[in-house]
């Protein structure tokens, strides 16, 4: 017969006890625990929460956590299985390996309505408790909100949903009472943050400035294959420029358009990068138009072929006869799951950029690209 | 005369998070053969480029009076980055990008041909890299060489005009490495030979342990908890104890500490500000001006010695030989470039009044030396012991760091331990029942650490600075009226020792902790230094 949930978690909660409880064996190094937070990741199947253990072990190299990691199978027979181990890493100055605390849970059929409650068992006290979800959100979903109401911060990865179930965690969240509202982020969202700095780069120069409320043309371009919809990443740095330039969007005969604040159009030009390297709907290029009186402006973000990690970031300025060029080659953040993590631990939980191109993204009509 | 208007702020800018940068600039690093620029200065460049925080187009001016071409800079500065950087091993690609920002000028100081060659390069650099006639020049010289420098700056016109980033030009700004003067006179005639070329709102004096993270954590511990605040003052707290411990000795710089010993090379900086931190009220703001008034308002409120009081309060040493960390180490006085008859010190200890309504009677101890028993920084917050206990019978045996008599009460004080370096972290010690039958008491410490709860790959103090630097941040450099006001305290002490001819200060055994005077100046008062 398997064992109840109770049992167990009985079981769990002794293990991780037993592992601050007995002094080290004989030969055996001391540890010393650390917990900053709780870390809740819950995967939609087994694999994906399998392939998420790595990533978690690399951050809890430098977030010290307990880290409880959830694989749903909610069609199989019924069942709940769980493991704990420590995550060590080696301790400073020679000092104690600092270890956190990593809890796996399989929950199969009816036992993955009961996660919440196990979750909650399994938390470590006194301590904010993030929770990363992996999967679609659904209003109705009897696990996402439970789940929800206990963190203090939601992430999800719009670039493996979409940006209409961040849209939904977002407006989720603005629905909670003040002191119970949860931050919400996005994995897509962090790793759009170098372009938004080189975005706002061909902005910096003092006689620019202006020429951000007359942008004439925004291009973005995303690696994938021709016919497929803009991808989060696209939609989400469209919605944050369109923000923060204060445009609106339309529609004209089912095709997007684009507004500025003085009534002026901003042509949108959405394209894929057929033949890029990158994965696919990733972002690709970016490119900026504006002008205003004899001045105009084009600015350039376009990734290296082949090297994920770097762009070429362009800027042309036109005054009446005088051209001015600048090229420079940038790194871009690795996109690596685990630093990508961290850092968006990293960020202030609250980011209202990020709620209000959610919320403009989310309203994007679902045009299909062609290649650029 | 008409003035432009500010500038509209980037709208892109608004609300970015992660990438903390400057304007796009060029650093311009005199002294670039230095250990300094080899040692701190292009490492912290590194890492920061390395985080992505350097603005797009930043570059990298040396200067200095060695034959070098850019190639063979650049190729010195990745062995440098190489070898002391926090981030190993140095990323070729990130480097390569790096590296093509880096450029060299050579010249002295004082010749105006170095400007020349300095201001066309800076004008290539704008306009090839977009830096747009922004410089920040570091100088990692020494003294001697700021007036030459600074002059050379402005009279070939490299300085812009203070505030001129506000409507849209350019700014300069210029940093400064301590030791910042050697008396209160000196470094009152440097200020203002550097007044004549920059504003004060241009200058940057660089205090490298205002860079420390678990520094700029006792603002936030202070003044972001309402736990601290209330038990802050002479009421709870009976005497702090500040110390800056190091083990090692001159490392090769027997000329310098000989000119400058102890006092002047971290008493009168490093000591102070963390004095300083400790001490102040809460700054209106977090602004650079609002944070330093409070802390010269605690400098200004520190009771001035007389010649007596030096005797009373100031003990010196000099350090002999011995055994540190299982090594036997030289005496000062045997280490090369010291003279076999120097008076340097390399210990001071010191008993400080704040005579504010705060801090009125409460001691501040502080002490500061070379090849003690181990290498510490740390300040330490001892709370009054518990007007009468109920549980004296039964205390266990104690350590008591308070009261050397182990207190009226037999109960060690709380105490709350700020370290600095290394393990840099927090720690309340309290009293605790051990479990059993009997009320058995004993210290016990709540301890946070820095690396444990958010790893160890903290940014260098450096890295933070240059980055404030570049981007007009203030608030971690110290101010011309903080940097005389400390001279003006210490110049007492200076005072003191020159004129009475002091007898030669007493021997430590290298790997102790101070001569035992230092001792006995706690003891006077029924304390007790703490063994952090």
């Amino acid at each position: 017969m398997n064992p109840s949930a109770g049992q167990v978690l009985g079981r769990i909660e002794g293990e991780l006890r037993a592992f601050w409880s007995s002094p080290p064996a004989p030969g055996e190094t001391a540890r010393a625990r650390a917990c900053t937070r709780n870390l809740v990741v819950v995967a939609g199947t087994p694999d994906l929460a399998d392939r998420w253990v790595a990533t978690l072990d690399g951050v809890l190299q430098t977030v010290p956590a307990r880290a409880i990691v959830v694989g749903l199978d909610p069609d199989a027979a019924d069942g709940l299985d769980a493991s704990a181990t420590a995550v060590c890493t080696r301790g400073e100055s020679g000092g104690p390996p600092v270890c956190s605390e990593r809890v796996t849970l399989q929950a199969r059929g009816t036992a993955c309505a009961r996660v919440a409650s196990c979750v909650e068992t399994l938390c470590a006290t006194d301590v904010p408790t993030t929770l990363v979800w992996l999967g679609r959100v659904h209003a109705d979903d009897l696990l996402f909100a439970p789940l929800a109401r206990a963190a203090d911060r939601i992430i999800l990865d719009s670039t493996q949903g979409s940006v209409a179930d961040l849209a939904h965690a977002v407006r989720w969240a603005s629905a909670r009472p003040g002191g119970e509202r949860p931050g919400v982020a996005d994995l897509a969202w962090t790793r759009l943050a170098p372009w938004h700095e080189l975005c706002a780069r061909m902005f910096d120069e003092p006689r620019l400035r202006g020429l951000a409320a007359n942008v004439t043309r925004v291009g973005i371009v995303q690696a994938s294959d021709a016919g497929t919809a803009l991808g989060s990443e696209g939609a989400l740095l469209l919605g944050w420029l369109a923000t923060r330039l204060s445009w609106k969007s339309t529609s004209l005969a089912g095709k997007l358009r684009l507004v500025r604040r003085d009534d002026g159009p901003v042509r949108a030009q959405l394209g894929a990068e057929c033949s890029a390297q990158a994965p696919r709907g990733t972002l690709f290029g970016v490119q900026i138009e504006a002008s205003a009186g004899p001045m105009t402006m084009t600015g350039a973000i376009r990734r290296e072929q082949g090297e994920a990690d770097a762009a070429i970031w362009r800027l042309e300025v036109t005054s009446g006869s005088e051209t001015q060029r600048i090229e420079q080659r940038v790194r871009l953040r690795a996109s690596e799951l685990a630093p990508l993590l961290e850092r968006t631990l990293r960020r202030p939980p609250h980011d209202e950029a990020l709620v209000e191109s959610v919320v403009w993204a989310d309203g994007l009509l679902g045009e299909e690209l062609a290649c650029w | 005369m008409a003035t432009s208007p500010p500038i509209a702020p980037n709208p892109l800018r608004h609300g970015l998070i992660e990438d903390r940068t400057s304007d796009a600039c060029a650093a311009v690093i005199f002294g670039a053969s230095g250990d300094l620029t080899r040692r701190k200065l292009m490492p912290a460049l590194y890492n920061l480029a390395w985080g992505r925080a350097l603005p797009g187009g930043f570059a990298v001016v040396g200067v200095g009076r060695r034959d070098k071409t850019d190639e063979s800079f650049r190729a010195e500065m990745r062995e440098a980055v190489a070898g002391f950087s926090r981030r190993k091993p140095i990323d070729a690609a990130l480097w390569a990008d790096f590296e093509r920002g880096l450029s060299y000028v050579r010249g002295a100081a004082n010749e105006p041909a170095t400007y020349e060659s300095l201001r066309t390069q800076l004008q290539r650099i704008d306009s090839e890299r977009g830096t747009r006639g922004n410089h920040l020049f570091y100088l990692a010289v020494p003294p001697s060489e700021f007036g030459p420098i600074v002059e050379g700056l402005r009279a070939s016109g490299l300085v812009a005009p203070p505030g001129g980033e506000r409507t849209g030009g350019a700014w300069t700004r210029v940093v400064f490495e301590k030791p910042f003067g050697h008396d209160l006179a000196s470094a009152r005639a440097l200020n203002d030979a550097i007044a004549s070329a920059f504003h004060e709102s241009q200058v940057f004096r660089i205090d490298h342990y205002l860079g420390k993270e678990t520094v700029q954590n006792l603002l936030v511990m202070r003044f972001a908890n309402v736990l601290f605040e209330p038990v802050w003052g002479r009421g709870h707290v009976d005497q702090v104890q500040i110390t800056v411990a190091e083990e090692i000795g001159l490392e090769g710089r027997g000329r310098f500490y000989e000119q400058t010993g102890v006092t002047r090379d971290i008493v009168e900086n490093h000591l102070m500000q963390l004095l300083c931190l400790t001490a102040m009220e809460p700054p209106i703001s977090l602004s650079a001006d609002a944070v330093r008034d409070e802390k010269v308002k605690v400098l200004r409120s520190l009771r001035p010695m007389d010649r007596d009081d030096v005797a009373l309060h100031v003990v010196r040493g000099q350090y002999g030989r011995g055994i540190v960390h299982g090594d036997e180490a030289v005496a000062y006085r045997e280490e090369p470039d010291v003279s076999p008859s120097s008076n340097v010190e390399t210990y001071v200890a010191m008993r400080c009044f704040v005579d504010n309504w705060r801090w009125s009677g409460v001691p501040f101890y502080v002490r500061a030396g070379k090849r003690l028993a181990r290498r510490v920084t740390e300040i330490a917050v001892v709370f009054h012991e518990v007007p009468r206990t109920l549980f004296r019978a039964a205390h266990a045996a104690s350590t008591a760091v308070g009261a050397a008599d182990g207190g009226q009460s037999g109960m060690t004080p709380n105490v709350l331990a700020v370290r600095i370096q290394p393990d840099e972290g927090i720690a309340l010690r309290f009293i605790s029942k051990e479990p059993g039958q009997q009320t058995v008491l004993r210290e016990v410490a709540m301890d946070f650490r820095y690396g444990m709860a958010f790893g160890s790959n903290t940014p260098e103090a450096y890295e933070r600075l240059l980055l404030d630097a570049m981007r007009g941040e203030a608030t971690l450099f110290t101010r011309r009226d903080e940097v005389e006001a400390q001279w003006e305290y210490m110049d007492h002490v200076l005072e003191a020792w020159t004129a009475s001819g002091p007898p030669p200060p007493p021997v430590y055994p290298a790997g102790s902790w101070g001569p035992v005077q230092a001792d006995e100046l706690l003891a006077r008062d029924g304390r007790r230094w703490r063994k952090p």
